[in-house]
């Protein structure tokens, strides 16, 4: 009829409630969309407004109208700045506009008019399509077949001979990872938050005392910190996906199997931070018996996940040097900071090896002692129990 | 059965348990009474692993208890303790799935008990939305669906309406007669006595009586009598003077009747006669003590019983 769990068993079984119970609740939900809404409202507010991308509204009046304006959108274009040709009847009516605040500027003849002063990427392409049209008209003037102008002014252009055809998209993809970082400090504080007040939850609810008749204190802490993992992982998919729709959809990113490689490092180190935090956590709130206390037991994580943070901004900012290379390999640090210099291709195999081992041997470490902790503490009800005390009261293995 | 074997425990200089030994035996409701701090919870808590003694060991049918002995007990903590967010009846499906039950005879077994709590219609409901009361009967629940065959409850009666003492106690009973081993802790000694196969009485961590009521009865006193005189007030001492060896426990009021012990060997006989002398005897009779009494008398025997305070 029933027989004893393994304890992989159990650890699943508490995995399953967590994952459930958690998905279920409400504030799930709103932490949830709240990101995501952050994130789309980041990706699509700038080119909603045409941030960043220069728009001029331009009448070209006088016979050379058409011929200049030809010009200066082929220069706009190059010059990543974007022209709005406006149809006028003439130059008084240009002008009306003009003073209107609809149109940035006008050409007559060998004048630009505008309210108060020429923007200067404006400037220099108008003036380059002035003087390409009144170059060739000049040239044909003096009896040359247009034709031959033309051809020899297209063939006077530059070609260039990019030396790091990749930069862009590494900077692109260490973009990408660094925004990734700052969502999963968010997340990291936020999940190991959960943990940490599934432990308390359990402790002042009593329930812990029911669940440690049945299944060893090792069992109930794993399965929590696997099943809240799990969702965080779901739930940073869930981001990761929708950013980069959002970003797709609107343009911000040219969409690529390369870009998914920023996502892939983050959420990597995400299960690597998550479970040092998490066992952390863990061992943090099983000293404590009300959720009243939770906030103080676990400020040093907070100071902690803070300094990750920060860390994240200076290898972003800090390409080259020792300092990054520093940050990026002490756990649990690295979590945040590595994935950032690993997409952008900065960091050297062996960094991200020692990077990797550091961390891991940080988590196997804090397996044991947070533990260890958490079973020694656990059942102690009242005030804070002392570290050193919570250490010797755990025991290695319960039989 | 179910042994608890020369257990000892000490938290810091406090000592909890101190070679305490009791046995319960499959179908038989053992109560378990003592002071405040004397030990009762912590010898529960080891019982079920929550706890490990210092020394000795715990054995059901022989066994020497580990993780798949457990998962035959039930428990039920003094404090409670469920999830309070969790709906009724997916808290009782996990709870005896954590204890080894299968899906299925969980979520049957699970809406058995509920239905017969009176509970069914709520099983959607979260915990925290029920009276205290019925908390205590999904508590109740929680302990009894992995279908136990050792039940081990800490104070499963306080706080309840005696009707809900009396729907408590049936399913217990219940429990008890097809075979379970029931142990529950108790300062509500009526119910014990009324209840219980047998009782143990710990003081400071150590058993100091146990047996059937009836046992300890014969172990303390089976001497005592009531006795009532139609006589001037100052009777009974006139009485216990006239009888070589007699006490008088309990002086009575007014023209009530008083509380006599007699010395073992002493005829109940010459009691009588003497009693007669001084009056017309309106009463005479054994006096059985409650447990009220015995435990009384047996915890006060020596006046350090708050040794083990903090041992609660």
């Amino acid at each position: 009829m029933s027989r004893a769990l393994s304890f992989r068993e159990a650890v699943l079984l508490v995995a399953r409630r967590e994952f459930i119970q958690r998905a279920r609740d409400r504030s799930f939900f709103v932490s949830t969309a709240i990101t995501i809404g952050i994130i789309v409202l980041v990706i699509v507010f700038p080119k909603a407004l045409n941030f960043g991308a220069d728009e001029y509204t331009v009448a070209y009046v006088g016979p050379d109208g058409p011929a200049i304006q030809a010009v200066a959108e082929d220069q706009a274009e190059l010059s990543d700045l974007s022209l709005v040709a406006v149809d006028v009847a003439d130059a008084e009516q240009a002008e009306q506009m003009v003073l209107a605040g609809d149109l940035n500027a006008y050409l007559d003849a060998d004048s630009v008019v505008v309210e108060r002063e020429l923007a200067p990427p404006l400037r220099a392409v108008l003036e380059n399509a002035h003087s390409s049209v009144a170059g060739t008209r000049a040239l044909t003037d003096a009896g040359l077949d247009p034709e031959q102008v033309a051809s020899a002014l297209d063939t006077a252009e530059l070609e260039t001979v990019t030396l790091d055809p990749a930069a862009d998209e590494r900077i692109t993809r260490g973009t990408i990872a660094f925004i990734g970082a700052l969502v999963l400090y968010g997340q990291l504080l936020g999940y190991g938050f959960w943990v940490a007040l599934g432990v308390v939850e359990e402790k002042s609810s009593r329930v812990v005392e029911v669940l440690l008749s049945a299944i060893p204190a090792r069992a109930l802490l794993a399965g929590k910190v696997l099943g809240i993992g799990v969702l965080g992982l779901a739930q940073l998919f869930a981001i990761a996906a929708v950013s980069v729709a959002a970003a797709a959809l609107v343009g911000s990113i040219a969409f690529e199997a390369s870009m998914l490689q920023p996502i892939l490092l983050v959420l990597g180190w995400f299960v690597l931070g998550y479970i040092a935090y998490a066992c952390l956590s863990a061992a943090a709130a099983a000293r404590v018996s009300r959720q009243e206390e939770l906030q103080n037991a676990t400020t040093p994580l907070t100071m902690l996940a803070m300094v990750s943070f920060f860390a994240s901004f200076f290898v972003f900012f800090n390409t080259s040097g020792t300092g990054p290379l520093v940050v990026s390999v002490i756990p649990p640090v690295s979590a945040l900071a590595m994935p950032i210099r690993m997409a952008r291709g900065d960091a050297a195999l062996w960094d991200i090896g020692l990077a990797l081992v550091l961390m891991l041997g940080l988590i196997a470490a804090l397996i044991v002692v947070s533990g260890r902790v958490y079973e020694g503490a656990v059942l102690r009800m009242g005030a804070k129990v002392p570290l050193a005390e919570a250490w010797r009261s755990g025991r290695r293995v319960r039989s | 059965m179910l042994e608890l074997d020369r257990l000892s425990k000490r938290y810091g200089d406090v000592v909890a348990l101190d070679d305490l030994s009791l046995t319960v035996r499959p179908g038989q409701m053992y109560g378990f009474v003592g002071t405040n701090g004397a030990g009762k919870t912590t010898a529960m808590r080891i019982v079920l692993g929550v706890l490990d003694a210092d020394a000795g060991e715990v054995r059901w049918q022989g066994q020497r208890l580990g993780p798949g002995v457990r998962r035959e007990f039930g428990y039920m903590p003094e404090e409670r303790g469920l999830y309070p967010k969790m709906r009724l009846l997916e808290q009782l499906v996990f709870l005896a799935r954590l204890r080894g039950t299968a899906e299925p005879v969980a979520t049957r077994s699970a809406r058995a008990l509920l239905d017969r709590f009176g509970l069914a219609e709520r099983a959607g409901d979260r915990v925290e939305q029920l009276s205290l009361g019925n908390q205590q009967r999904v508590q109740l629940a929680a302990a009894l669906v992995h279908d136990p065959t050792v039940l081990v409850l800490d104070e499963p009666f306080s706080g309840l309406d005696p009707v809900g003492v009396d729907s408590m106690a049936t399913i217990l009973r219940e429990r008890v007669d097809t075979g379970a081993a029931l142990v529950f802790s108790s300062h509500q000694l009526d119910l014990v006595e009324r209840l219980c196969d047998a009782v143990g009485i710990i003081r400071a961590g150590r058993l100091v009586a146990d047996g059937t009521v009836a046992e300890l009865r014969g172990v303390t006193s089976s001497r005592r009598f009531r006795v009532q005189v139609g006589a001037a007030p100052g009777w009974p001492d006139q009485l216990a003077a006239a009888v070589r060896g007699a006490t008088v426990l309990d002086h009575g009021r007014d023209d009530g009747p008083a509380l006599f012990e007699l010395p073992a060997g002493t005829d109940d006989q010459v009691l009588l006669a003497a009693a007669q002398r001084l009056g017309a005897v309106h009463q005479f009779g054994t006096a059985e003590p409650t447990l009220v009494e015995l435990f009384r008398e047996v915890v006060s025997e020596e006046p350090e019983s708050d040794d083990a305070e903090a041992a609660a």
